[in-house]
């Protein structure tokens, strides 16, 4: 049996599912800000961007935050239908939680909805307060959570012990070197320099000042770590009929997914130089009928430079084995051929939890409708792909995203 | 209550010994333990002493910010090991007599090293060294 199939919906459906509009605001350490509020921000941003009000929304889905239980809870009990106004209309409000992925999923649990009738416009809200909270708190969070406690607990493992296995992996299968490791990081902060929204916006970074960073995670360098950040970002989708009727004549179609979980605790990945990239993009490539060589730029996680690199390798974006050079030479910076995470990523736009997926996301659609700041603005974008992983990298998660209608960029 | 699953492994390590867990039903090798054979889905589970060799398939040295309770033991590498069982773990690796990791590399034979019980009671993983050829 075939593990891919077609979509239900094409790009003449009446129900096919579009984003029509985006909302977000910087990332960093914000502590004057505060959750409900820029959740109320973000919504209201892209309402505005897609020409809607609140109550052109009948479905929410909530993106859980990290940072504490008690303003998760606020989000999976309908708080933010009652900030909004839409207490007695919205028919829906409920979370979905794939870490790192979960924008991925969001889209796929809204795409579905709407494809299906059961709603017609969903809203997605994402906020994060990690910049803000007790550091040592959020360490012992993620050091205790999504780890196997029976199994790896035990040995002391956290986030940067993960990203330090999978760089290890990675480089001694490609024969990568720390300065073209470094070199990723670097083309992000290249983007985050043009992104108003980015926390090291205003920071340059080069190689040598990351390899002479003290060591975190052999061989990761502390300057290759993300920072904890708060952030906030939202996206509305809607069926292509209802955007057309409202005169929304350039939207962003979803053209296919694909999905790999590959496993849950980092002992267990079978590759750590592979994960779930390769076989994630060629499920999506089988959905959507197109491929990189179609698309004009990514989005894809980036928490650590490896799993971004092995991504580039698994989407077929360069060559096997290449990432980590083919980002030292440029391609996926400001200006190369292939650009890759226009924002600055995790690493430079700032790691919002499970918001740093999110934000990528929404970067996609950003870029595609044509609405970036006109020097990180790419010509032209038609198509994009987005990649996403949650956890200790426990799944891949593919978007392909297109342009329809004749606005965007030129 | 420490289920008996968990119970059975650190005991186990206590005694010295790395057990996998071995499926009554169908004979596979089941690392991580599950509650029911991912392979043919028996709840018979039992247990078979590792040979505790296998290869290093990667590994990394913590230096800064680890969990809370591991304070005085930076720092430390972990390592995934795939044992010739053909399944795999997480587990600390032995360091060099100069306290740091450098002849460690990917891809090389290690074997498991027993802790002492008092170590494998507060510290409940496998250690593993370089193979002795």
């Amino acid at each position: 049996m075939s593990d891919t199939w077609p979509l239900n919906v094409d790009a003449k459906s009446p129900n096919d599912p579009v984003f029509v509009g985006i909302g977000e605001i910087p990332s960093g350490k914000y502590p004057q800000r505060t959750f409900i509020g820029d959740l109320t921000k973000v919504a209201i941003l892209a309402l505005k961007d897609a020409g809607m009000v609140p109550r052109d929304v009948d479905t929410i889905l909530l993106i859980p935050c990290l940072h504490g239980f008690t303003d998760q809870a606020d989000l999976v009990f309908s708080r933010m239908v009652e900030e909004l106004g839409l207490a007695g209309h919205a028919k829906a409000s409920f979370m979905i939680h794939s870490g790192g992925s979960t924008s991925d999923n969001a889209v796929r649990a809204a795409s579905g909805l709407i494809a299906s009738g059961h709603a017609r416009t969903v809203l997605v809200l994402q906020c994060e307060r990690w910049g803000s909270a007790d550091v040592m708190e959020m360490i012992n969070s993620l050091s205790k959570n999504g780890i196997p406690g029976e199994w790896e607990l035990p040995t002391g493992v956290q986030f940067n012990a993960i990203g330090g296995l999978i760089t290890q992996r990675y480089m001694a299968s490609t024969g990568s070197t720390p300065a073209e490791m470094a070199s990723v990081c670097v083309a992000l902060r290249d983007w985050a320099q043009l992104n108003p929204n980015a926390m090291y916006r205003g920071k340059k970074l080069t190689v040598e000042q990351v390899l002479a960073s003290r060591m975190a995670s052999d061989p990761l360098h502390v300057m290759e770590c993300p920072m904890l950040a708060d952030g906030a970002a939202a996206f509305v989708m809607t069926s292509a009929e209802n955007a057309k009727k409202r005169g929304l004549d350039t939207t962003v179609r979803v053209a296919g997914s694909g999905g790999c979980v590959s496993h849950y605790s980092i002992g267990q990945e079978n590759d750590l130089a592979a994960l779930g990239w390769a076989t994630a993009a060629k499920r999506a490539y089988a959905q959507s009928g197109w491929g990189p060589k179609d698309a004009q730029f990514g989005e894809i996680y980036d928490s650590y430079a490896a799993v971004t690199t092995i991504a580039v390798e698994g989407f077929g974006i360069c060559e096997p084995g290449e990432g980590a050079r083919w980002f030292a030479a440029g391609n996926a910076s400001p200006g190369g051929k292939f650009p890759c995470n226009t924002n600055g990523g995790l690493l430079s736009a700032g790691h919002t939890g499970v918001g740093g997926g999110t934000a990528l996301l929404v970067e996609g659609v950003r870029q595609l409708l044509g609405r970036a700041e006109s020097e990180r603005q790419i010509k032209n974008a038609q198509r994009c792909i987005i990649g996403g992983s949650g956890g200790s990298y426990m799944d891949a998660q593919v978007l392909l995203l297109e342009r329809t209608g004749k606005g965007g960029a030129k | 209550m420490t289920p008996p699953i968990v119970a059975d492994f650190r005991a186990g390590l206590i005694r010295g010994e790395l057990l996998v867990q071995k499926c009554n039903s169908c004979g596979k090798f089941n690392m991580y333990p599950r509650y029911a054979c991912p392979h043919c889905q028996s709840e018979s589970l039992g247990w078979q002493k590792a040979s505790g060799k296998g290869v290093l398939h990667s590994f990394t040295i913590l230096r800064l910010g680890p969990p809370e309770g591991f304070e005085n033991e930076l720092p430390y590498a972990l390592g995934v090991v795939k044992l010739d069982e053909g399944v795999q773990l997480l587990g600390r690796l032995v360091p060099d007599a100069d306290g740091e990791w450098k002849s460690y590399k990917c891809d090389e034979r290690v074997e498991f090293a027993p802790m002492s019980a008092e170590h494998a009671e507060k510290r409940p993983c496998a250690w593993f060294k370089h193979a002795k050829t």
